[in-house]
């Protein structure tokens, strides 16, 4: 891989491009994990009662914070990048300059991350405005750094679908087939405790249940089983994902 | 002399699409060089191998002395690259195109802004920093992409159909550009569909077709050894050929027959032209050879597609 301090002038780049709308796009990416928050913790909460001692928008907190990094970050490298490579021809532009093509994806993908991060960041600050506070603050500083890597794999991971992507439409494909399902069956909404066996094993296998597992463990302050685990697993992947993703936009970019 | 780039053997496939089949050229510092052909020749990917950004298949490819390899900063640092596609940045002002650009090669801002405004006085866009890209036109545009190349105050330009879809102000004002800059001593790159670009601007050229290029020279002379001086097209229906080829045997030139035209390549074309008018054939045209007559002679005059 050809990678150097010059991702940084990639990541200034989005930076300078999205100046002009940045308060629209964070806005709007924050609209889907507050209508969640509004219509399941408030709405449907006050009809469920104690969940685990607290009120349901407790437990759903953590869960919508984290995929509100998903999505943000998973967003960026689908549509953004695809816009950058096909309709714009910024990359062209790019590996024609001393950036290398692995510099161009990782500065995008490290873009996807901070949008991620102001996803959550700005999630973060509803859930304390609606009286949802992390367990500490120390644990607050520990769940803002892992958002940065939690949106690393998932942009990683949306970089590798655009590759592959052989038209805007095939992006429904992951956002329906993957990122939706993974949505409702990472325990997000709801435990997964009433699942049939087979269910939570295939849930273990969905890297967003071990984000919420983690985000979760901030917000209670109760350490879950096997946390370690999910966060050295989540490390792993996000690593072995964004190594994957880079050797794939190349054989796409460099032809 | 040691040239500039030198290319021997060089050969690109695209998976079992030859699109350029070992070719041989050396490009001398400080000379403007022409790749012409028609589309699906092989000159794009050509220079696209020149800097760097499309992986040689075979053969060796050197600029500089250096091999030209994929992410070979040394060379990318030292070349300027104007696309075939309008590609700058739709999000960002001229001014910070060209900023985001400056830094992409390391320089620093403050450098960065003394050429700026420099580059946009020789392109003549200082009214326009602060416009936003889908506010110029095409010529501005392109005069931008122009400015953009020479941030890096490159040794080497790589300029791929620079003139396409221009006017003939605005395509003038960039021959004038270019000429320019060779005169400060850069080596230029160009391919062009354009003929009367390259005679513009070009020292040498080769004609490129179907991956291989089919004849090198200067211009002029390429024009001169190839057609000669003049060319006459007579209009007249192929049944007739037989009838005028025996009234015109008598004179030194080439013809050929192609569509609706019966082509006269001559040295000298007065005496020609003379008997002609005695023959009396109405729709004939007497013109100056051009390398355009060059290319579709080497080329075919049928449809590339």
């Amino acid at each position: 891989m050809s990678l150097s301090y010059r991702i940084a002038y990639v990541f200034l780049r989005n930076l300078y491009s999205y100046k002009r709308f940045i308060v629209p796009t964070f806005l709007v990416s924050l609209v889907e994990p507050l209508f969640y928050l509004i219509t399941f913790g408030v709405g449907m909460g006050a009809y469920m009662g104690a969940f685990g001692g607290k009120p349901y928008l407790h437990f759903l907190v953590p869960g919508v914070l984290v995929s509100a990094v998903m999505m943000s970050s998973s967003f960026e490298c689908l549509y953004g990048t695809y816009i950058k490579i096909v309709h714009e021809k910024v990359y062209d532009s790019l590996i024609a300059t001393p950036v290398s093509a692995d510099e161009a994806v990782a500065g995008d993908i490290a873009w996807g991350s901070f949008r991620g991060l102001v996803s959550g960041t700005l999630m973060m600050t509803v859930a304390l405005a609606m009286g949802v506070p992390p367990a500490s603050v120390g644990g607050l500083v520990l769940l803002l750094v892992f958002l940065v890597f939690i949106g690393v794999l998932f942009g990683s991971l949306a970089m590798i679908v655009t590759s592959v992507a052989p038209s805007f439409d095939f992006f429904s494909y992951y956002t329906e087939l993957v990122i939706t399902p993974m949505l409702f069956f990472s325990g997000v909404f709801f435990p997964l405790d009433h699942f049939p066996p087979w269910m939570k094993t295939l849930a273990e296998f969905l890297p967003l249940t071990h984000a919420v597992r983690i985000s979760r463990a901030v917000f209670t302050g109760e350490p879950a089983a096997g946390l370690g685990w999910s966060f050295a697993g989540l490390l792993v992947l996000a690593a072995v994902v964004f190594t994957i993703s880079i050797r794939m936009m190349r054989k796409r970019l460099i032809k | 002399m040691i040239p500039l780039v030198t290319a021997s053997g060089l050969t690109k496939n695209y998976g079992d699409l030859v699109a350029v089949a070992g070719i041989d050229f050396e490009i001398q510092e400080g000379e403007c060089f022409g790749f012409l052909g028609p589309n699906g020749a092989g000159k794009t990917t050509t220079v696209r191998m020149i800097h760097c950004v499309s992986p040689v298949t075979s053969g060796t490819l050197t600029v500089g002395g250096l091999p030209a390899s994929i992410d070979n900063r040394a060379l990318k640092m030292m070349t300027g690259v104007i696309p075939q596609e309008i590609n700058l940045d739709n999000d960002l002002t001229v001014q910070e195109n060209l900023i985001i650009f400056a830094r992409f090669f390391d320089i620093g801002r403050k450098e960065a802004r003394a050429r700026i405004a420099e580059l946009l006085r020789f392109v003549e866009l200082e009214a326009k920093a602060g416009s936003k890209i889908s506010e110029l036109s095409t010529g501005m545009k392109r005069r931008l992409l122009i400015a953009r190349a020479l941030i890096n105050r490159p040794r080497l330009i790589v300029a791929d159909e620079p003139t396409t879809g221009l006017d003939p102000q605005a395509r003038h004002l960039i021959w004038q550009r270019l000429r320019q800059l060779k005169k400060q001593g850069t080596t230029l790159i160009l391919t062009t569909q354009y003929m009367e670009e390259a005679q513009q601007l070009c020292d040498r050229i080769v004609v490129m077709y179907q991956g291989k290029i089919l004849k090198e020279g200067v211009p002029a002379r390429l024009v001169e050894d190839e057609i000669g001086k003049e060319v006459i097209e007579i209009r007249i229906p192929p049944e007739e050929d037989g009838k005028v080829l025996a009234e015109l045997s008598a004179f030194p030139c080439a013809h050929e027959r192609v569509g609706d035209t019966l082509y006269f390549y001559c040295r000298d074309g007065h005496a020609l032209m003379r008997k002609l008018i005695e023959l009396d054939l109405p729709n004939t045209l007497n013109r100056p050879a051009t390398l355009e007559d060059v290319f579709l002679k080497l080329t075919g005059r049928s449809l590339h597609e």
